[in-house]
């Protein structure tokens, strides 16, 4: 009955040639010239010690040969020279864990008691305190740092205050110190810690806490023995998650940290801007991606198959502690956690405007010279933040909706993985591979926009996918198999269809990026031709060079631009916090 | 316009048959429905004519062309589908003009293609051309949905949504109208009428439609031929009349109207005994032997006296039913179950729980299987 197959000519099979198929190999290429070579290369260079061409080797016999001779020199000394004792890179690693474990696990203690407060509490002026808990994430570290200096600084106004009212000279701490850098990050990474463990306590089960106050137990012992172990989950992640966050942070430790005190994400700085020294960056990028990636693993371990398991379809009403002697103490500590990320950015914002201050309460004068200043002086820096930012944004709605596509319809479960890898690459790490891979000819970009924005994109994929993914998701495919039937292409549908039913998620996603482009300054710092600076570099370089006063006036600017837009990308996606 | 000619087509899920060689023969302008539980293949069946599925297997033709290879945008088969799969972001008109603008956008002159691709933007960027604009409004007409080609198609009632659907699928003048159960989202008063129009338009346009349903009576009233489907194989082509009074097989029958289906012996080939416990005479005529034997409920008549005559039987009713238009009793003869439906007219007499009375069964209504 059936008949032979007619072999399709080779023109039919070309016509047939789906050209969503060529847009995924397109895809696959991007991510591998510019997020898994630079890794493997950095990896590779790790052994070798001397910088190795790999775009070079595919096109140049000369260039492979000296490869494969360097490659034969590969061995483990360099790693064998971290571990010896004594080592600056040893010392560098042991500060740097160090550091984030102390901010995780003050972060969850201090958050205990307000993520409690806005779960299960009727606590007074809840939506304020919900959106000031939120603010310190949206300030840029290297911004919240100078802040610290402003107000700790030897010449800090709070300085100035607490030595006059204690007749004690010189200052409280000594902002330029692990303690300043740990109180930065406490301060201004909280908030991701704080929402994760609010949600954790809302849905832990209440009828199990019922049940265990129903058998007489006290309130304070039902807390201790049966809300928090139900809400430990959640806390364990957010701790994991504040850990790689504290870990990957290079604004405050390249503002804060001293000379003698060695950090990894600095050192690594170091060693590659000032020193060329690849073989330790590379050893120092290869370890911050193995410690990210590992605690990343753990968050993932820690939240994986839970869903907090306790969740039923039945919503249940909670009902919030509304007694004062419980909603009042908890409103004041709330206030005070949250006082000092405001008193900080205040202080960013009377500097701004102040025409000299120091040593005192208050600047003796205000003026609005500053920021007259920055936006006649440093018009090209705003310019070049906005191109920045905005061919960031267009290559990673691209990249990010064709990424989504494939997986949610094609159930590319590779390309999703290597996706999200940019998650655990921290900025320093991506800069330094960057350097290493694109430095020499065939493909010479170091120094280029053009890189930098490849590397905004790739740092910012896996959020901009998680927004498109979940627009992807809503759109059911019979509607795009609707369109095929009706003699679109599946790339037509792609355009005319699904694109613009996603097209909410995807202006969400690309706000956000456009906004932690402008945020960023660990690639910035190491990948920013001079013509090419933007904002965040030019508030960077002013602070080093003391120049504060313009330094607050565009650190402002960036977070007012930086608020709206996020206030806007919110309203878009209707997600709130609380 | 054109025949559909579906030859051992198989379709392999990873290790699962969903097909096992289907053929079908459907003519040029036949309403043809595909029949059977979920499932079945059924639908299968429909996504790989339509080009959605890759199939493993065989081959088919739409008019004489084969289109085994032609992609699915390629194939010029109407699809409406069971949840409408109308865009959202495109208004009435603009959901029934896609396949035309896009047409213009693959076939058109430079000028006419970066038109057609701004109006599938944004309907803010262009007006239709004339031609197009008689064309859809014409195919809104016949589903009498002209007066509202501006509205949103979330502001369409379901039955609107339907026919906004059907109008898309019908715009384009495709050589078969495939339908995916289409009536399964409306409600039952909606669905009648829907029955009605979409019989009554494909006649009028004499368009081939080839219609998914589950459902047997959807597919009895509306299609000229049935192809009963179980585990993803043809059970019985045949047109309703055919499908209920010959049913091949005891699934058929069953799935076909509601009925009596017995294991029975057969004695001297003109009597059955049915369950062991009555005999009955019939026209079928087969060997000595086992059987499975069917009797459509509504072809039994009650008698309120015993008669001499052949095939009457005695029996107690154990429940009544009101069933629509229809009253239903199961009544017990020895120990089988006998069902019978009768129409229920004003004056006929009515039986209870526990009411005797006397069943015959006309010799032509036993059927053997």
């Amino acid at each position: 009955m059936i008949e032979k197959h007619k072999k399709p000519t080779r023109f039919q099979r070309l016509r047939n040639w789906d050209s969503l198929k060529l847009l995924k190999y397109a895809v696959i290429g991007f991510f591998a010239l510019f997020l898994m070579i630079p890794l493997l290369s950095v990896f590779i260079v790790s052994f070798t010690g001397e910088p190795v061409n790999l775009f070079g080797s595919f096109v140049n016999p000369e260039i492979l040969s000296t490869n494969i001779e360097r490659l034969q020199n590969a061995s483990f000394e360099h790693y064998a020279n971290l571990f010896s004792s004594g080592s600056v890179y040893l010392s560098a690693l042991n500060n740097s864990l160090l550091l984030s474990i102390l901010v995780s696990v003050i972060v969850i203690v201090m958050c205990l008691p307000i993520a409690y407060a806005f779960a299960r509490t009727a606590m007074p002026f809840k939506k304020t305190l919900a959106a000031l808990c939120t603010m310190p994430i949206i300030v840029p570290t290297f911004i919240s740092a100078a802040g610290f200096i402003i107000m700790f600084g030897r010449t800090g106004w709070v300085t100035h205050v607490f030595n006059t009212m204690l007749g004690t000279e010189g200052a409280i701490f000594n902002v330029y110190s692990m303690l300043g850098i740990i109180l930065v990050q406490v301060f201004f990474f909280f908030p991701f810690a704080l929402w994760p463990m609010v949600a954790a306590f809302k849905i832990a089960d209440l009828s199990v806490e019922e049940a265990s106050r129903n058998l007489g137990a006290k309130s304070w012992s039902t807390m201790v023995f049966v809300t928090l172990p139900l809400a430990l989950p959640g806390m364990i992640s957010s701790a994991l998650l504040i850990f790689t966050v504290s870990f990957s942070d290079f604004g405050t430790p390249i503002i804060l940290a001293p000379d003698g005190l060695n950090l990894i994400v600095v050192q690594a700085y170091r060693e590659i801007s000032g020193f060329f020294n690849w073989a330790g960056a590379s050893i120092l990028t290869v370890i911050m991606v193995i410690v990210a990636a590992i605690f990343f693993w753990l968050q993932r371990l820690a939240t994986k198959g839970k869903d907090y398991g306790t969740v039923s379809g039945k919503p249940k009403k909670v009902k919030l502690n509304a007694k004062k002697a419980v909603t009042l103490p908890l409103f004041t500590y709330t206030s005070l956690v949250v006082l000092l990320p405001v008193l900080t950015v205040f202080s960013v914002f009377i500097q701004s405007i102040a025409t000299t201050w120091g040593r005192d309460l208050l600047p003796r004068g205000f003026t609005l010279d500053h920021y007259a200043t920055i936006f006649t002086r440093s018009t090209d820096n705003i310019m070049n933040s906005i191109i920045l930012a905005s061919g960031a944004l267009v290559i990673s709605v691209i990249v990010a909706t064709l990424v989504s596509y494939f997986v949610v319809r094609q159930n590319a479960t590779k390309l999703d993985f290597i996706a999200s890898i940019p998650l655990v690459v921290p900025g320093i790490a991506l800069g330094i591979a960057f350097i290493q891979t694109f430095n020499t000819a065939p493909l010479q970009l170091t120094g280029t926009a053009f890189l930098l924005i490849v590397a905004y994109a790739i740092r910012r994929m896996p959020y901009m996918i998680r927004s498109t993914m979940g627009s992807m998701m809503a759109i059911r495919s019979d509607i795009e198999e609707a369109s095929v039937n009706l003699g679109a292409s599946r790339l037509l549908t792609l355009t005319t269809i699904v694109g613009p039913l996603m097209l909410p998620g995807i202006v969400a996603g690309s706000i956000l990026v456009f906004v932690t482009v402008i945020k960023e300054t660990s690639v910035t710092i190491l990948l920013a031709p001079s013509e090419w600076a933007p904002m965040s570099l030019m508030v960077f370089q002013n602070i080093l060079r003391g120049q504060m006063y313009t330094a607050s006036a565009m650190a402002i600017l960036i977070i007012g631009v930086v608020l709206i837009l996020q206030l806007v990308a919110n309203r878009l996606t209707k997600n709130s916090l609380y | 316009m054109g025949s559909v000619t579906v030859k051992g087509l198989v379709k392999q899920y990873s290790d699962v048959p969903a097909l096992k060689g289907v053929d079908l023969n459907i003519r040029e302008g036949e309403f043809y429905a595909l029949l059977g539980p979920s499932g079945c293949g059924k639908t299968t069946t429909m996504r790989c004519i339509a080009g959605f599925e890759d199939i493993t297997e065989g081959d088919i033709y739409i008019g004489a062309q084969r289109v085994n290879d032609v992609a699915a945008n390629r194939r010029n088969c109407g699809m409406v589908f069971q949840s409408y799969a109308l865009f959202p972001h495109y208004n009435v008109f603009e959901n029934v003009a896609y396949s035309l603008t896009v047409r213009d956008l693959y076939r058109g002159s430079y000028g006419k293609r970066v038109k057609s691709f701004a109006r599938l933007m944004s309907k803010k960027l262009g007006k239709p051309p004339k031609e197009l604009y008689q064309k859809v409004m014409d195919a809104l007409q016949t589903v009498e949905l002209d007066h509202l080609a501006e509205r949103g198609v979330g502001e369409l009632s379901g039955g609107q949504q339907q026919r906004v659907a059907l109008a898309r699928a019908l715009v384009m003048e495709p050589a078969v109208l495939l339908m995916d159960e289409p009536l399964s989202n409306l409600d039952k008063k909606l669905r009648n009428t829907m029955r009605t129009t979409i019989r009554t338009i494909q006649q009028e346009i004499g368009i081939t439609t080839i219609f998914v349903t589950h459902d047997q009576e959807e597919a009895m009233s509306m299609a000229d031929r049935i192809a009963v489907m179980k585990d993803g194989e043809i059970v019985q082509q045949a047109t309703p009349t055919e499908l209920y009074g010959k049913p091949l097989t005891p699934f058929v029958a069953d799935f076909v109207g509601s009925s009596n289906i017995y294991d029975a012996t057969v004695i001297d080939g003109r009597q059955v005994k049915i369950n062991d416990q009555f005999v009955v005479h019939t026209n079928g005529v087969t060997e000595n032997g086992e059987a499975k034997v069917l009797i459509r409920p509504e072809g039994i008549k009650i008698l309120r006296e015993h008669s001499e005559s052949r095939n009457v039987i005695e029996g107690k009713v154990t429940m009544s039913t009101y069933f629509g238009p229809n009253i239903r009793y199961d009544v017990n003869v020895g120990e089988a179950t006998v069902v019978v439906e009768q129409e229920f007219e004003p004056g006929i007499p009515v039986y209870d729980q526990g009411d005797h009375l006397f069943l015959h069964i006309p010799e032509e209504r036993v059927l053997l299987l």
